[in-house]
């Protein structure tokens, strides 16, 4: 069995989503754990410890920028790189997920939804090499 | 004139007094000036009723107005002449006639209080036709009139219209804005008509107001004595023509036509009040539709996001071999198609000015359309939706569209309430007891104080801050009447809402 290339963890509230997006990384040797909202990431990133994560911004209980910004304090998992995912830039009726706080919460790349499933491949590469 | 009668001659104050101040002179009197009350009394301009104007020479010096100066007017040797004179007709004050005594002058006042209450009714509410309505009835009233009618410049070309029961029946009249009638005279010359008799004054020459037979025929009705005014905008451009008929009292009077100039401005201010609130409703229709359009533009943006995924894993997946991983992207792949042509249906809602177009469908499937495209929306912010679709509603008349935004905005706005903390959404279809079909959308939210139910169909009025711009709810009543229907509101702050949808059934009526 060849070595993996590295481990991600995905987290996202959308089953098929999410499954999509392990199903992406996957076949390219990489290993995927899923979480569906930040609570339980955060608890993953403690026990699994991945070398990527890639992180959904609308989420319930506690969403994407929020889970970006307690990694970013916490010493152990400050550098581990982080991909947003963000389906929605401006919203009129909803302005709690603004572009600017996309922004603020300090992720190393944040992709637009719908995503190139080659350039989140292209991404996660490059911030692992 | 037979001989031996004793001819007497009705004199004017300045004639009377023999003061050289009449119309004309170097120190015209006030009195002589006023033209608004000349006929008052049979005399010229206020020459007979110089106690209702101010600053008249009648003892050498400039006196003061009628309500200043009462005592010494009323015992005027020149007004207990003109009031022995006129009788009956004796005018008192500029507005009151045959005002002898106290029940004359109450008469007055209680139509002036009826004028101050159709101010408050008609501009309590936007509805233009009701506001002509009360208008035209407190018109026929306070003139003594039989009939009195609302037109309104309205087409293209532009013609009057206007619309008056007449035995039960609506009858709707239109007629062109020339000399050929009394009331197109009225607008096309921007002057008043009044006639004792049409049909006499038809004998009149050029110039004159002539009346159109045709109207009598069309209604099946005889007109006598017409008044008519005109009825202007702010700009003083003629917009319409407000007409009292056949006076009960014989013909119409100056204090008459007063009233019904006065009515023409409450007309006035109503059409405009209702123009500006069509335009308001359209473009807060235009911001609602982009509201909406924003929130559907997320929910494709995530289905195109499933569907490049999917492709992309069937692609590799074959590529690779991985048969497991094309069997499930194609699963995934399957539902998101779905769910885009679902989607059809919310993009035909998006017409701002579409008419009621009512078609016998099943209302649990577009609530069930509607919940199915909030399901994510609501699990973005913690909130449980569910859907009770009753029975008896699997065949009902309503335009699916229009009915489908209204939902989508209800539905919104209870997610709204139910933020910071998580909550509960739940909508419900059925039936009443008296057969209307009912939809009810309810969450355990913050609800609302008495004062803010009174205000959340208003336009413009939000209590939910920056962001929202207090236009959805009274789209959705707009959207509810066109299917002349109604919404109940109930709510308690601190435990959350219930906004009832009640339509009736078209089925019977189509």
């Amino acid at each position: 069995m060849s070595e993996s290339k590295g481990k991600i963890l995905v987290v996202e509230d959308s089953a098929d989503e999410a499954n999509l997006i392990k199903m992406i990384l996957e076949p390219e040797g990489y290993e995927v754990a899923v979480a569906s909202n930040g609570e339980e990431g955060l608890k993953k990133v403690a026990s699994n410890r991945p070398d990527l994560i890639v992180l959904d911004v609308m989420m319930p209980e506690l969403d994407g920028f929020t889970m970006c910004s307690r990694l970013r304090e916490s010493p152990e998992h400050s550098g581990t790189p982080v991909i947003l995912l963000t389906g929605v830039a401006k919203r009129i009726s909803n302005s709690k997920y603004p572009l600017d706080g996309v922004l603020r919460a300090d992720a190393e790349q944040y992709l637009e939804k719908p995503v190139k499933p080659e350039e989140l491949l292209e991404t996660v590469a490059r911030l692992l090499k | 004139m037979c001989l031996g009668m004793v001819m007497t001659t009705k004199l004017n104050c300045w004639e009377f007094r023999d003061c050289e101040r009449g119309p004309g002179t170097k120190n015209m009197c006030p009195a002589a000036a006023d033209t608004s009350c000349d006929g008052a009394n049979c005399g010229t301009n206020a020459g007979r009723i110089c106690w209702c104007v101010g600053g008249t020479f009648c003892s050498g010096q400039p006196e003061c107005d009628f309500a200043q100066n009462i005592d010494s007017c009323l015992s005027c040797e020149f007004f207990q002449k003109v009031q022995a004179e006129e009788g009956p007709r004796f005018q008192l004050l500029k507005l009151a006639q045959g005002v002898l005594d106290v029940s004359g002058l109450q008469s007055m006042i209680s139509h002036l209080e009826a004028m101050m209450r159709i101010h408050e009714r008609v501009h309590s509410h936007f509805d233009l036709e009701q506001a002509v309505k009360d208008i035209t009835d407190e018109a026929e009233s306070v003139t003594s009139a039989r009939r009195s009618v609302v037109f309104l410049i309205e087409g293209n070309p532009p013609e009057l219209r206007g619309q008056f029961n007449m035995r039960g029946e609506r009858i709707r009249v239109t007629m062109p804005i020339d000399e050929n009638s009394v009331v197109g005279f009225c607008a096309f010359h921007n002057k008043v008509a009044n006639l004792r008799d049409v049909y006499e004054h038809n004998q009149s020459g050029p110039g004159a107001p002539r009346f159109n037979k045709q109207f009598d025929k069309r209604c099946r009705c005889e007109t006598e004595s017409l008044l008519a005014v005109p009825i202007r905008d702010s700009r003083q451009r003629v917009i319409g023509v407000i007409t009292a008929a056949n006076s009960l009292k014989g013909r119409f009077s100056s204090d008459d036509q007063w009233f019904l100039q006065k009515y023409a401005t409450e007309v006035a201010l109503a059409v405009e009040k209702s123009r500006l609130l069509e335009q308001s409703l359209f473009a807060a229709r235009l911001t609602s539709v982009g509201e909406t359009a924003a929130a559907l533009s997320h929910c494709i943006k995530n289905i195109a996001h499933a569907m490049r995924g999917s492709a992309y894993v069937i692609k590799r997946g074959i590529e690779l071999n991985r048969m497991d991983n094309v069997k499930a992207a194609w699963e995934i792949l399957d539902r998101h198609v779905e769910k885009l042509a679902d989607l059809s249906l919310d993009l035909l809602a998006f017409d701002p000015e579409r008419a009621l177009e009512a078609e016998t469908a099943d209302l649990n499937e577009t609530v069930d359309h509607v919940v199915r495209l909030l399901t994510d929306e609501a699990r973005t912010r913690s909130i449980k939706i569910e859907a009770c679709l009753g029975r008896g509603v699997e065949t009902c008349r309503f335009d699916p569209r229009l009915i489908y935004r209204c939902l989508i905005n209800l539905i919104m706005n209870a997610f709204d309430a139910c933020l910071p903390k998580a909550g509960t959404v739940a909508v419900l279809t059925g039936r009443t007891a008296q057969g209307d079909v009912m939809i009810t959308v309810s969450d355990n939210g913050r609800g609302m104080d008495d004062r803010t139910k009174e205000q959340i169909f208003k336009l413009f009025k939000t209590s939910k801050g920056r962001g929202s711009f207090g236009i959805g709810l009274p789209t959705v009543l707009d959207l509810v009447k066109k299917h002349n229907g109604r919404i109940e509101v109930q709510s308690e702050l601190g435990k959350g809402s219930t906004f009832t949808i009640l339509i009736p059934d078209l089925t019977d009526a189509c």
